[in-house]
């Protein structure tokens, strides 16, 4: 089955999304990020270590040149005190502080959109999300939906958002299907929530990100994203082991409250 | 080497084989470091190339079965983070830090003995792993419920898990030890704040772990008691949330133990070969001890995923985001003292500039990490794996530059440069195109052999630059070895513009490291003979030298303490410069050599080694009895041997001048102690709001567990420790007799406890209701599991202090622990009110809520 491949760094184009009511989907907010956060560490990286290799070098011992006959050297047995007061110091200190609260409150704000889910979007009209229960097991994934239909691949519309509620039946996995940058810890006894949109059709792999036994590298299933009426087709033809009725209504539910990574601990 | 305090010993020679086994003294017992940790790299070591040759091809499946390369995934990871890293750096800090601070060794040289020959020994308790059933195969991280027996029936698992609480018990021991020599065994005019960066980092070292491993040996505990006796924590709601709490509560400080000893090295290296002191020294401390303090609430980043809430998240990314700030401040300064220097690019230098280098890059990837948006990716990938191995191995890195640095030191010969420079070029290379193409593979899933052809290329890359890396050491090996031999002979201090006390001595340093006593007191380092030491201790200070700021912690003279040897005492208050003292007409006699360490820790290895198959029975009864026998014998040996380790006749001491070392000591481990107690209660807390406080009550708890054994304990050791207070008083008086009567009924009323306890617990196993139709034990629910693994904690402490009073009583009872000789009396005691202390916590939250 081909997989698309997300080379690192490859440019995703930062579009809002027509289909869903203006949502932009975790993995466009990744993207985003990641790519900022990369240009910005390679910047920094470059700068610092070449203004390191920089001081090596212009500072090498040679014979007959000593940079600063003042200075003082390091005397053997003195007690130890430090080289100069250090006011370089705070310059850079503050300048990566700077930089780095920065990112923290930029990425806040990501954050508590990713958490909390669409739903609070402003100015978009009802969502209709799909909710499928994930069950992860040594060794693959189990995947229901709300008429009870279950499957071990997880079959989802274009452009809409997707609710998983995901947990375990033994042993502690993780969820996660890269390319739609949806991922959760499946911790047995306890229901975790992340929610993700698919915006191109095609096939997707779901893998698991923690270690778990013997067959662990094995744990992958597909991620079929169809359009949506091939989906309401596919749906309507599946029959649902609770409701045993060939179901045709559309799988929408009410949005889903949990949307975001809340825990539920089973009691 | 001449040796003029070697009072003839029977001590051996270092050609001498029996030498190596008996020893107590600090700078062999950091060379056995040092060897031991290196044949662990190579045993990790060997398992990670074999893991990057399955990893060179997609899908490739050599190792016999998906288990074998689990398994050499986690032992990989337990063995280099644990086994490796940590006793390689204390292999220096063992050797180094006492000629930093101008001490002659250790506080507890026993101690320090064991504390090595427990690490040997675990090591070997893991090897053996393998081959009972695999070794253990969930990842270094150890994660619930996968290390239960459900899903890891194996006894190699409970080997691997009983090995580590091996290694925690050396740790602790070290952390003990190292805290209490360097507070208490400084030369005097060495404060605290003037500690060489070496030493201080090692301080801080010992501080985190102290605390860090307590929390992670209650984890470790818990879950042998999984393993043996099969109580029920990992397995029940909430058991799997509790795992990572307790793991990374301890991971996270952990990660801080294992590279604040590099950066020592790197701040010695950068200052001694760039002839620049540290800039911003000051800054410099204090952010490491910043860093020290925040390592222990940033845990939770490792569980962004396990669905915590929004505002746990976000205050944790915003520790974490924040630690890394001190650490650019220490950056920065390493920078920064490079200008104006007259820098050497000796080996020792350039291993500490790469490892500058890849720890910045390293440090990037971690701001990375700890945007939560972005960890929600970056989760279980390489991206992690690429992380820690830049931060982690840039530790190694420095460490490795370390070995250069103090191995002429150690040898009295030099390496040869341009091996060594080799060596780096060689290591740099193979290390960045091993851990480099791991970020542009970073969706590659953690610990799998299978993974997406797209990312083959880099992973093939990352292949060659393991093995490439792994040959360097070779370069290392040869040269080293060659150079012990017939390396250039050198004198004291081979490197220009290097400062510290360890190069003031010869090399390798005499016994007992010094001629003369080091003293700072007048601004630089000087050396006294005893003679002018005792002066300077009862007289006026030394002219001269810097003027010591307001404050200035006082120079004593302390009693020597240890067993056999009276001495006379002197009595001097925090508030006196000076102490006057009676002086010794000849110099005290230290002892050097003892074989109890051995013995004890080799029981203590039979002993695990029995524990871990027990369920299986046959051999294992066997060496689970042997070593309960043997470790007996080994503590009464070790305990009635004569051996004198003397406190320094002169030195600084704040804040601690008038706590003796024993009773230092002391504290430091009831401290450690209080975070294991803390780890077991906290488990209980946290599973008991997980199950529902109050259907536990209702539910998991029968009726017939009553308050009443509980209340009558409480009164039982409350009177115990009064009459612990009896005997001292008794002491006080001189009265052998009152000693001995008091010493008894603390022992009488800690049996009634544990009778008590027993009648209490065979009363509840055996109860027949309907909701306990088979009594209500161990492993009935969770609520029994963590009522009687608590409370059996705590009563496990009790008989060790029973057992303690059966070998003091018959002491008592010849006359011992009167007039000087109270202080092991009053060591007792502490220990025994922290019992009763803890004693007064459970019993409210076992018994009444």
């Amino acid at each position: 089955m081909p997989v698309m491949a997300v080379p690192a760094g490859g440019v995703v184009a930062d579009v809002v999304l027509a289909g869903a009511g203006g949502i932009r989907a975790p993995a466009e907010v990744f993207q985003r990020i990641f790519l900022v956060f990369l240009a910005l560490g390679t910047l920094v990286g470059t700068v610092v270590i070449t203004y390191t290799l920089y001081n090596a070098y212009k500072y090498r011992y040679r014979e007959d040149v000593d940079p600063a006959p003042d200075a003082e050297r390091p005397q053997m047995g003195e007690l130890p005190e430090g080289g100069g007061k250090g006011k370089k110091l705070f310059l850079s200190f503050g300048l990566s502080a700077v930089i780095v609260l920065s990112l923290v409150a930029w990425t806040y704000g990501a954050l508590v959109m990713v958490e909390e889910g669409p739903s609070q979007s402003a100015g978009q009209e009802e969502l209709e999300s799909l909710n499928v229960q994930v069950e992860g097991y040594q060794f693959g994934w189990d995947y229901i939906y709300p008429n009870g239909h279950k499957t071990s691949t997880l079959r989802v519309p274009v452009d809409r958002v997707v609710n998983v509620s995901v947990t375990s039946r033994d042993v502690f996995h993780n969820f996660g299907i890269p390319e739609l940058r949806v991922k959760t810890d499946a911790i047995p006894g306890q229901t975790n929530d992340a929610w993700f949109i698919a915006e191109e059709t095609g096939t997707y792999q779901a893998n698991c990100y923690e270690l778990c036994g013997q067959g662990h590298s094995y744990m992958q299933t597909d991620v079929v994203v169809m359009s949506q009426s091939e989906f309401d087709e596919w749906y309507s033809n599946t029959n649902g082991t609770e409701s045993g009725t060939n179901s045709t209504q559309s799988p929408t539910g009410t949005e889903s409250e949990s949307g975001d990574h809340s825990e539920a601990i089973a009691r | 080497m001449s040796h003029g305090q070697d009072h003839g010993h029977d001590f051996p020679p270092m050609s001498s084989v029996k030498r190596w086994f008996v020893t107590t003294n600090h700078k062999d017992i950091g060379i056995l470091y040092l060897i031991t940790s290196i044949f662990v790299m190579l045993l990790a070591g060997a398992l990670a190339l074999v893991m990057r040759a399955e990893l060179f091809s997609p899908g490739l499946d050599f190792l016999s079965s998906a288990s074998g390369y689990n398994q050499a995934v986690s032992a990989h990871g337990l063995l280099m983070v644990f086994w490796f890293i940590s006793p390689f750096a204390f292999g220096f800090a063992n050797y180094i830090v006492p000629l930093q601070i101008g001490a002659k060794d250790l506080a507890f040289p026993r101690l320090n003995a064991m504390s090595y020959w427990a690490y040997l020994f675990s090591i070997l308790l893991f090897v053996i792993s393998f081959f009972q059933g695999g070794t253990f195969a969930g990842g270094w991280t150890m994660y619930a419920p996968l290390n239960i027996p459900t899903y890891m029936p194996n006894v190699g698992g409970t080997s691997v898990v009983l090995a580590l609480i091996m290694f925690v018990a050396a740790v602790t021991m070290g952390s003990v030890n190292f805290l209490t020599t360097i507070y208490r065994m400084r030369a005097p005019g060495l404060r605290m704040r003037d500690l060489p960066m070496f030493s201080m980092s090692i301080f801080l070292t010992v501080w985190m772990m102290l605390f860090a491993f307590a929390a992670l040996l209650a984890a470790l505990m818990i879950l042998g008691a999984q393993h043996l006796v099969g109580v029920n924590y990992f397995n029940v709601d909430g058991g799997s949330l509790l795992w990572t709490h307790l793991f990374w509560f301890f991971g996270h400080p952990e990660v801080y133990i294992v590279f604040f000893p590099a950066l020592g090295v790197m701040a010695e290296t950068f200052q001694t070969f760039t002839g620049r002191r540290i800039v911003g020294r000051k800054w410099f401390v204090l952010a490491m001890v910043l860093v020290a303090l925040q390592s222990f609430i940033v845990w939770m980043h490792h569980m962004f995923l396990t669905g915590i809430n929004l505002q746990i998240k976000t205050l944790f990314m915003v520790t974490t985001i924040g630690i890394s700030l001190p650490f650019d401040l220490m950056v920065f300064s390493l920078i920064y003292t490079m200008i104006k220097g007259r820098i050497r690019y000796t080996t020792p230098f350039l291993f500490s500039l790469g490892a500058l280098i890849l720890f910045i890059l390293g440090g990037i990837t971690g701001v990375f990490l700890g945007a939560v948006v972005l960890d929600y990716e970056f989760r279980g990938t390489y991206w992690v794996v690429a992380h820690f191995h830049y931060v982690m191995f840039a530790g190694g890195t420095a460490l490795v530059g370390g070995l250069y640095y103090w191995f002429p030191k150690m040898t009295g010969r030099m390496y040869n440069e341009f091996l060594g420079k080799l060596h780096f070029a060689v290591y740099f290379v193979g290390f960045n195109l091993l851990y480099f193409p791991m970020f542009s593979a970073w969706e590659t899933p953690r610990r799998v052999f299978v993974f997406d052809t797209s990312m083959a290329f880099w992973h093939k890359i990352a292949t060659v630059g393991a093995f490439m890396l792994g040959f360097s050491f070779f370069i290392m090996f040869y040269n080293l070895f060659k150079s012990m031999a017939s390396g250039e002979e050198v004198g004291e201090n081979p490197w220009e513009y290097a400062t510290t006390a360890e190069w003031a001595t010869e090399s390798p340093p005499p016994l007992e490291n010094f001629t003369g006593i080091a003293d700072y007191r007048g601004g630089k380092l000087s050396f006294l003979s005893e003679s002018e030491a005792n002066a300077a201790a009862s007289g006026t200070a030394t002219d001269g030298g810097t003027a010591t700021d307001g404050g200035t912690p006082p120079a004593e003279a302390s009693t020597a303490t240890g067993s056999g040897t009276a001495t006379g005492g002197a009595l001097a208050t925090a508030e006196q410069a000076l102490a006057t003292r009676t002086v010794e007409s000849e110099p005290e006699h230290a002892d050097h050599a003892s074989y109890w360490p051995l013995v004890v820790c080799f029981a203590g290895f039979l002993a695990f080694l029995g524990l871990s198959g027990i369920q299986q029975g046959g051999i294992y009864y066997g060496f689970a009895g042997a070593g309960g026998l043997l470790s007996a014998i080994g503590f009464v040996g070790m305990a009635q041997e004569s051996f004198h380790a003397p406190e320094p006749t002169i030195a600084e001491q704040w804040p601690f001048a008038n706590v003796p070392n024993m009773k230092l000591g002391m504290w430091f481990f009831l401290s450690s102690d209080v975070v294991l107690f803390g780890g077991f209660i906290g488990s209980y807390l946290f599973l008991r709001v997980a199950n529902g406080w109050m259907f536990w009550e209702h539910e998991l708890i029968p009726e017939a567990h009553v308050t009443f054994p509980g209340l009558v304990n409480t009164y039982l050791l409350l009177a115990s420790s009064f009459a612990v207070v009896l005997a001292l008083v008794a002491a006080h008086k001189n009265s052998s007799r009152g000693i001995v009567a008091s010493l008894s009924a603390t022992w009488l009323l800690g049996v009634g406890f544990l009778i008590n306890k027993g009648i209490e617990w065979q009363h509840l196993f055996h109860i027949h209701t309907d909701a306990f139709p088979n009594g209500w034990n161990l492993a009935t629910n969770v609520a029994s599991s963590t009522f009687y693994l608590t409370t059996g904690l705590h009563a496990a402490h009790v008989i060790v202090g029973l057992i303690m009073l059966l070998y003091m009583i018959p002491r008592a009872m010849r006359g011992a622990y009167t007039g000087e000789d109270e202080a092991s009396l009053e060591y007792f005691g502490l220990y025994w009110h922290f019992v009763d202390i803890v004693w007064l916590f459970l019993f409210p939250l076992f018994y009444i809520l």
